[in-house]
């Protein structure tokens, strides 16, 4: 199973794994991001949703997906 | 059903504390089970002696490894003076004697959830190799040493920093060469030969506690993530986890050697790869921390042993916190004084 699908996400952005017992605590952003990757979105939708709900322009979202998409990468999440 | 006097070791909750405070808080908490906890302690101060709420009755006893003959009369006079039915040894030092003598222990009409002799012998650091083959984990490079020549040997193929450890007990790190050959020395000393000398792997510390039934089946396993550990590298808070690969590591290991008794199983994570770093045969300080979330393994092994029911499942939540905190007590000199001169309180 995918590990992002087994994460323990609350509303505040506190991110338990339990496979390996490392927590995590990301801002909204980071949020949106996760969610929208556990929902199987594409870049692309995740880009709308970050426009939609943070003054951001589509080129800044996609640069802040990728990145965060590293940091998951770095943890072993993806 | 009628009381069952259960004898507990390990009752020294100091700040390397023994598993006894934890196992007999479990059997308390059975809501089944009418359990009477006799502490077998090694010092008149071992706090659990004082804790009459969770120790019902405290014994001095004899070092096992001193005198077996003196810990089995001991052993009989406290099953005739006042009541023992079980006994479930709590300390590394005591189980070379459980189960050595688990057919006279038996003779004296007390019960033990042990795993026999060879089995216990198993888990000694110089045959982890065979086991880590036989159940399909990882291991890091180790080496098995009886001399300096071999240590050095040892030392120069796997690359600093090492491990070095002792057959069963006591790991010490070492960075240079001269590091490793005093620790080898310090091990000698103490604990005799062999020696092992492993590389060091990187990853997450997690551990396992899990009961085997001896016939290969679980009576219930928790893994769990140390958070925060004490000078002495005991877990001060931890949280639980559902680690899929280690979780079956553990059953392979009590399904492929039937496996009877409690285990800690010691491992190192990294991604996919699970080292098994060690395997202690018995509670560790920490097994309250399942009987928390659910999983209480000792009251699972008296009902083993007395054929009770065993819970329908042995399920946990992965996330659930562990903290452990220090507490006092203050009374007055009577249970101390009677303990010293009667060895009894």
């Amino acid at each position: 199973m995918n590990r992002l699908h087994q994460l323990a996400i609350n509303d505040e952005g506190f991110v338990f794994d339990p496979t390996t017992g490392e927590s995590f605590t990301t801002n909204p952003t980071g949020l949106t991001i996760l969610q929208g990757l556990r929902a199987q979105k594409s870049p692309s939708q995740i880009v709308e949703d970050l426009c939609a709900d943070f003054e951001v322009q589509p080129e800044d979202a996609e640069r802040d997906i990728n990145d965060f998409i590293d940091v998951l990468r770095t943890h072993k999440l993806i | 059903m009628a009381e069952i006097y259960v004898g507990i070791s390990g009752i020294n909750a100091v700040d390397n504390p023994g598993p006894g405070v934890g196992v007999a808080r479990s059997l308390h908490e059975d809501p089944d089970l009418k359990v009477h906890v006799v502490g077998l302690a090694y010092d008149t101060q071992e706090p659990g002696i004082y804790m009459d709420w969770v120790i019902n009755k405290a014994f001095i006893m004899p070092y096992p490894s001193a005198d077996a003959e003196a810990y089995l009369q001991r052993l009989h006079y406290i099953k005739h003076s006042y009541g023992l039915d079980v006994v479930l040894p709590c300390l590394d030092a005591e189980l070379p004697f459980f189960t050595k003598y688990q057919h006279e222990i038996a003779a004296l009409g007390i019960r033990t959830f042990l795993p026999t002799l060879d089995q216990f012998n198993l888990r000694g650091k110089d045959r982890l190799a065979d086991i880590a083959e036989a159940i399909q984990v990882s291991i890091p490079p180790t080496k098995v040493v009886t001399s300096l020549a071999e240590l050095h040997r040892a030392v120069e193929r796997i690359g600093l920093p090492v491990m070095v450890k002792g057959a069963f007990y006591k790991a010490y790190k070492a960075y240079t060469y001269q590091e490793a050959v005093a620790h080898y020395h310090k091990l000698v000393a103490e604990w005799g030969y062999p020696v092992i000398v492993q590389g060091m792997v990187f990853g997450e510390e997690m551990n396992v506690v899990a009961v085997g039934d001896g016939q290969g089946e679980l009576l219930g396993q928790v893994g769990i993530k140390k958070m925060w550990i004490t000078s002495l590298g005991k877990i001060w808070t931890g949280v639980t986890i559902k680690n899929e690969r280690m979780r079956d590591v553990t059953a392979n290991f009590i399904r492929r050697y039937r496996w009877k008794g409690p285990l800690e199983m010691e491992c190192m994570v990294d991604g996919d790869t699970v080292y098994l770093i060690e395997i202690n045969p018995r509670f560790p300080a920490w097994s309250y921390f399942a009987t928390g979330v659910g999983v209480n393994l000792p009251a699972n092994i008296i009902r083993k042993i007395y054929q009770l029911p065993l819970p329908a499942t042995f399920d946990y939540d992965p996330g659930k916190l562990y903290i452990r905190y220090t507490d006092e007590l203050v009374t007055d000199m009577q249970m101390f004084q009677k303990i010293t001169t009667q060895g009894e309180n």
